[in-house]
């Protein structure tokens, strides 16, 4: 076999030495590419001021690419300066300002509760449960919730860790922990993204604009006045939550951290720096968000976090008290979303049918 | 104490990747680590330019203040060095660094990039000078010997000047004024400072 392949590649190479095939051209002429403006600029600067390298030196000053022969991204830059930008803006105010929302929104989180106390229900509970929230609502949400924390713990390690743990823990026992949170981050995130958008589908219908939205953002569902505001399925805080935390900062977090988190695309020194600014201040701002999500989901509104974690029913009097429009819905049967639950059992038994 | 620099002569550097070589073959760097690298500007075209760039060694190093695990420290001798037991290979100090020194020899997904590799003056790490363990993280210590690193000892027309900083500058000076051109230091506005604070014998780049 091989020596048959010998024998045909011996016969090419040898018409290929009778007939070149590209032997038209070698004969054209060498025609040079016409030189650009700057090349232009250059040789003629070269003649009239031969000492004067100023452009040259402003010009790698401003990050242009030249030619090197090491291989790899970026390799041809001398100097790049927007890595001192980011460092600028993550040591300064990312840090600080970062920092400070993420101190202070609990403190005031506290503060709230210790004036207003939990928002209990008026009256007495009546131990007729609704199905409110089915396993796939809480499995999706706790996914996302899971992972949420996950990346928002190891994502402070790396940011705050240096100043806050490394004094204490001293630096191996850190550097442990920093890697371990690094790896949990980067493995964690793309689940977070596919939790992301099933969240984002499972809950959408139920977080779309409906009239009494504006009424309730005007009142702030009560929390001040302690007045009732009748909501829907979800309120429009919770709405807020779906929109600008899940969804927005959801899908700017997701779409900065892919490009962090997969360097083997060569994406360049520049993208990254700037997919990590974006990434660290929608990462805080997403996490003072969801700390005021997490309290009303626990402490401050007694019930809420029941729904949630158990078995997904809440008290008729419950959903008349926080969600009035989507509890009457219920009861006339026209609920898209919960059905009247069997007590005993724990399981949805729908009254009527459902729209 | 010496405060150690390099300093890339513009007017002298042939593109040769001498320099390039002899990092190479003394600190055996793994394979795809480039610690330091000659960039061409104006290839083929009067007034082109050639520069030895590496690890700098800045006097206010970016990827010192941006490492998250504080995996880096400065020597007496003023060069930037970095522990590999407690790199945790996030990459910061690549996205901070404005001479593109950082080196990691791998770019797997999921930030996969092994310990960073950087020019260490031929300086070493934190190991006993010398030691088994050091090579094989750092390559030589060359300036534990009493030498001077590797590359700007190898440079075939002494472009690339690595060593005290003033003692450098001075030749540096002499060269201008005896040829009356090319008195621009590239890279020691950005690595150590303004000029004026730290007396460079000309304009910064």
């Amino acid at each position: 076999m091989s020596g048959v392949r010998r024998l045909l590649g011996g016969a090419l190479l040898g018409l290929a030495l009778v007939f070149p095939a590209g032997a038209g051209a070698f004969e054209q002429p060498f025609i040079p590419n016409p030189p650009t403006a700057v090349e232009s600029a250059q040789v003629q600067r070269q003649e009239e001021q031969p000492l004067n390298n100023a452009p040259v030196w402003r010009d790698v000053r401003s990050g242009g690419v030249h030619i090197t022969q090491a291989r790899g991204v970026d390799t041809g830059v001398l100097i790049q300066s927007g890595g001192e930008t980011w460092r600028a803006l993550r040591e300064g105010p990312i840090s600080l300002y970062g920092g400070i929302l993420l101190i202070a929104v609990p403190i005031i989180l506290g503060l709230f509760y210790a004036w207003k106390g939990p928002m209990r229900v008026h009256g007495q509970l009546t131990g007729k449960m609704i199905l409110r929230l089915t396993p796939w609502d809480r499995i999706i949400h706790w996914s996302v919730a899971i992972t949420w924390l996950i990346l928002a713990i190891t994502g402070l390690i790396l940011l705050f860790g240096k100043h806050v743990l490394l004094p204490v823990f001293g630096y191996t026992l850190f550097s442990w922990l920093a890697v371990a949170g690094k790896n949990l981050h980067n493995f964690t995130g793309p689940l977070f993204l596919v939790s992301m958008v099933a969240m984002f589908f499972t809950y959408l219908s139920r977080n779309l604009p409906e009239a009494g939205d504006g009424r309730w953002l005007a009142k702030v569902g009560g929390m001040f006045s302690g007045q009732h505001v009748p909501a829907g399925f979800f309120n429009a805080g919770e709405k807020i939550v779906f929109w600008l935390g899940l969804t927005l900062f959801g899908v700017v977090v997701s779409l900065s951290g892919l490009v962090l988190n997969f360097p083997n695309f060569d994406q360049g020194r520049e993208l990254m720096q700037q997919a990590h600014l974006f990434h660290s201040i929608t990462g805080i701002l997403f996490m003072g968000l969801m700390m005021g999500h997490i309290y009303l989901g626990t402490i401050g509104v007694p019930g809420a976090y029941d729904a949630m974690r158990r078995d997904g029913l809440v008290d008729e009097a419950w959903a008349k008290e926080h969600h009035e429009n989507w509890y009457n819905d219920v009861k006339a049967g026209k609920a898209t979303h919960g059905a009247m639950a069997d007590t005993a059992g724990g399981r949805a038994v729908p009254e009527t049918s459902r729209a | 104490m010496a405060r150690m620099k390099f300093l890339c002569d513009a007017e002298r550097c042939i593109e040769c990747n001498g320099c390039v070589t002899a990092c190479k073959n003394t600190n055996e760097v793994p394979w795809g680590v480039n610690r330091r690298r000659v960039v061409t500007i104006d290839d083929g075209l009067p007034g082109e330019r050639s520069i030895s760039v590496a690890c700098m060694h800045c006097s206010d190093a970016p990827c010192m203040a941006v490492c998250p695990v504080d995996c880096f420290y400065k020597s007496t001798d003023g060069v930037v060095l970095h522990d590999k037991d407690l790199c945790i290979g996030c990459g910061y100090c690549f996205y901070a660094c404005p001479f593109g020194a950082p080196q990691f020899p791998q770019d797997g997904g999921f930030g996969l990039r092994g310990k960073m590799d950087k020019c260490t003056f031929c300086a070493g790490g934190p190991e006993p000078d010398g030691s088994e363990a050091e090579f094989r993280k750092y390559g030589e210590n060359r300036l534990a010997q009493g030498k001077l690193p590797s590359c700007a000892e190898m440079c075939s027309t002494k472009a690339l000047l690595g060593g005290d900083g003033d003692v450098i500058a001075d030749i540096y000076r002499t060269r201008v004024l005896v040829r009356g051109k090319g008195s621009d230091v590239w890279g020691w506005g950005t690595a150590y400072g303004k000029p004026e604070k730290q007396a460079a014998p000309g304009g910064k780049s």
